[in-house]
């Protein structure tokens, strides 16, 4: 390789940002979020928040609006299974949302850019390594092509 | 089924007659040779009009709907696959039982009319019948004879219910048909063995032909919201650019909408203008549904519970893949 394409090869390598979108549930994993920043964890600065009520409030068409809209990368954090605020919400969202992967992968897209995971509000290291995980499997990944909206610039 | 479609004709007179119903929702010969439309009669006189044959595919059920606003009772002819929508819009609360009077059809299946062009009968064809496991093809020339197997909708050879699973009243005996021994989720398994790109080449061609005219919205006996997502501007969620994410995003949010409701009909791939086979989405919800969560059949058993909208404790985890930090 020429010293120009590996000049260039790096570039395209420094200039992705990932973003990762994260619906968290308020009681669990907002909280396990708010931890990790005042454990002052390092975790990656790629991730925008979104607090939702409960994993599962969270509705299909919010994952593919975030992908649409430029996320690389989304994840939906609830509380353990058995630990829901509202007892059992975290149940059907591991149901909605198991039918839901297989479905992306099904149409061809990569199940890695998407997670559900369970998280506490004393997890504070879970969601930083979480979130790293992730970053670093769409690191390899790449850019969000697949369900990205055409007319969305970002 | 001539023999049938007279005592359908009969059955219709008789309700109407009787007073048991003001209204009878059948199927009536249309335009072209391959058509039988819907059609609500309330005068007697008209019931003669009714018909079963080869080509009464649309699923009545569907038009209970909006039917039912208006009409205290109904009377209604219902196939194997009729009958699955009919219970799903119960389980739904979309329709009132009280309301509606079922005459049931054991169905010897339904013939495909793009098959038949296909083999090139169509041309000059004047009619088709249908007695048991047998065509006959009418034109002005002659009538041709030809084993009905290879004309049957996919569907249909695939069709696990012919014989209606609830009715008032059966037309008919009941009929035993065989179903192809193919998996019933070959069309899917086929698409998993792809690889991811040729999966996505796959289905952003697919889609890519979509023109949103909503038919197979207004088909699917489990798509009934009165109000669609589609439908609400204000949600910001219906947008119709012909761009690829609309066009997944429409064709995802359908497929799982329908989730653990959907009976199997394939009635979304029969209508659809430019071919698409939605019908291979929802398979593969099925399929996922039954590996992960036992056996579910949507419509056959009036009372039990979609996957989607119960759980168990012990559900399998498939997100659990994390192994690091703390648990
Ligand atoms: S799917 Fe079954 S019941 Fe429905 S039209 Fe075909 S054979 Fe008849
Ligand atoms: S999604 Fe298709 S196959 Fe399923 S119920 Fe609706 S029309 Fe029938
Ligand atoms: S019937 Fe076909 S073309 Fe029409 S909206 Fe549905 S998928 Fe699109």
């Amino acid at each position: 390789m020429s010293v120009e394409a590996t000049k260039a090869v790096s570039e395209i390598k420094s200039e992705f940002a990932p973003l990762i979108v994260a619906f968290c549930c308020n009681w669990c994993s907002y909280a396990g979020a708010d931890l990790a920043g005042t454990s002052r964890l390092n975790y990656t600065a790629n991730v925008r928040i979104i607090r939702v009520p409960c994993s599962c409030r969270v509705n299909p068409y919010f994952v593919l609006r975030a992908f649409q809209r430029g996320a690389d990368g989304v994840v939906i954090a609830g509380c353990h299974p058995g630990d829901c605020h509202y007892s059992t919400g975290n149940y059907f969202t591991r149901r909605r949302f198991s039918v839901f992967t297989n479905l992306l992968e099904y149409l061809g897209i990569e199940k890695d850019r998407f997670k559900v995971d369970w998280i506490s509000a004393a997890e504070g290291n879970k969601f930083a390594s979480v979130m790293n995980e992730l970053l670093e499997k769409v690191h390899q990944l790449g850019p969000n092509r697949k369900l990205r909206d055409s007319r969305w610039k970002r | 089924m001539e023999k049938i479609a007279a005592k359908v004709r009969e059955v219709a007179k008789q309700a109407l007659a009787s007073g048991a119903v003001t209204k009878i929702l059948g199927w009536e010969t249309g335009e072209f040779w391959y058509d039988a439309s819907p059609v609500f009669i309330t005068d007697e006189k008209a019931a003669d009009s009714l018909i079963w044959d080869a080509f009464c595919v649309t699923n009545l059920s569907k038009y209970l709907i909006k039917e039912l606003k208006t009409t205290q009772k109904i009377g209604v002819f219902l196939k194997g696959c009729d009958s699955l929508a009919f219970n799903q819009l119960l389980k739904d609360h979309r329709i009132d039982q009280e309301q509606v009077v079922i005459y049931g059809l054991p169905c010897p299946g339904m013939i495909d009319p793009e098959k038949v062009k296909k083999a090139g009968l169509h041309q000059g064809l004047l009619k088709v019948k249908r007695s048991g496991d047998e065509l006959t093809f009418v034109t002005a020339n002659g009538e041709k004879k030809v084993s009905s197997r290879s004309f049957d909708y996919d569907k249909c050879l695939r069709c696990r219910y012919p014989n209606p699973v609830v009715y008032q009243e059966l037309i008919g005996e009941e009929i035993v048909r065989e179903t192809s021994n193919e998996d019933r989720f070959a069309d899917v398994s086929a698409l998993e063995n792809l690889s991811p790109e040729e999966r996505y080449d796959y289905w952003t061609k697919q889609f890519s032909k979509c023109l949103r005219c909503n038919a197979c919205r207004n088909v699917c006996p489990a798509c009934s919201c009165e109000k669609c997502v589609f439908d609400n501007v204000a949600a910001g969620i219906s947008g119709k650019a012909t761009v690829d994410s609309e066009e997944q995003f429409f064709h995802i949010i359908r497929a799982y909408h329908v989730a653990g409701r959907c009976v199997d009909c394939g009635e979304c791939s029969r209508v659809c203008p430019v071919g698409i086979p939605l019908h291979k989405l929802n398979h593969k919800i099925m399929k996922d549904m039954n590996e992960l969560y036992g056996t579910y059949e949507a419509g056959v058993d009036g009372a039990d519970k979609s996957p989607l909208v119960t759980y168990t404790l012990d559900d399998t985890d498939p997100f659990d893949g994390h192994r690091q930090g703390e648990k």
